[in-house]
């Protein structure tokens, strides 16, 4: 089983594998000080994987609501150029 | 009168007069429209994550307003028209 994200395990009915999310934190409920801001691309690029794509909810442990606000200040981001749309690694 | 945030990408190679200018004519529209600018703040020549009109880097320019809705989409019209602008994007300055 792919131990890394430690997520899939083998279900009861053996070859059916079940997916239990790690129980993670929500860094924005936690810390009420850190605001959503698409123009903090530092905070952004730790939600954003390497080719640019937006991390999941599984992944990160944020709660919907602030995946929500994140997912559009990312947007946001790609739209003026802070983030790139697809990371492309020539240039 | 709402607070907006109006960030602008200009070209790089711009000199120094034209910068000036372009941020006269946009402090221009602001005011004409019954506006105010609270706050400019230059950001200066950065990279950009991707190409824009051939150009690798960009000038960022971000504007604090306090102006009428209803005088956003003609704001939006003007800064569209303005050539060294290469990108702009005004949202809701919670």
């Amino acid at each position: 089983m792919t131990n890394e994200s430690g997520q899939f395990r083998r279900g009861p009915a053996g070859g059916r594998r079940t997916f239990s999310p790690r129980p993670k934190i929500c860094q924005f409920c936690t810390e009420k000080d850190t605001k959503i801001n698409y123009k903090d691309i530092e905070l952004l690029r730790r939600y954003v994987m390497e080719d640019g794509k937006i991390r999941p909810r599984r992944q990160t442990g944020t709660c919907a609501k602030h995946q929500r606000e994140l997912a559009s200040a990312i947007k946001r981001a790609r739209v003026i150029a802070l983030l790139p749309f697809v990371a492309s690694f020539d240039d | 009168m709402r607070n907006y945030e109006l960030l602008v990408v200009i070209q790089p190679d711009l000199e120094e007069t034209a910068l000036a200018e372009v941020t006269t004519k946009i402090n221009g529209w602001v005011t004409e429209s019954g506006g105010t600018v609270e706050k400019t703040d230059n950001w200066g020549k950065r990279r950009l994550a991707y190409q824009i009109q051939k150009q690798r880097d960009g000038v960022y320019i971000l504007f604090l307003l306090n102006i009428l809705p209803s005088a956003t989409n003609e704001l939006d019209r003007n800064l569209r028209f303005l050539e060294p602008v290469m990108r702009h994007m005004l949202t809701l300055a919670e």
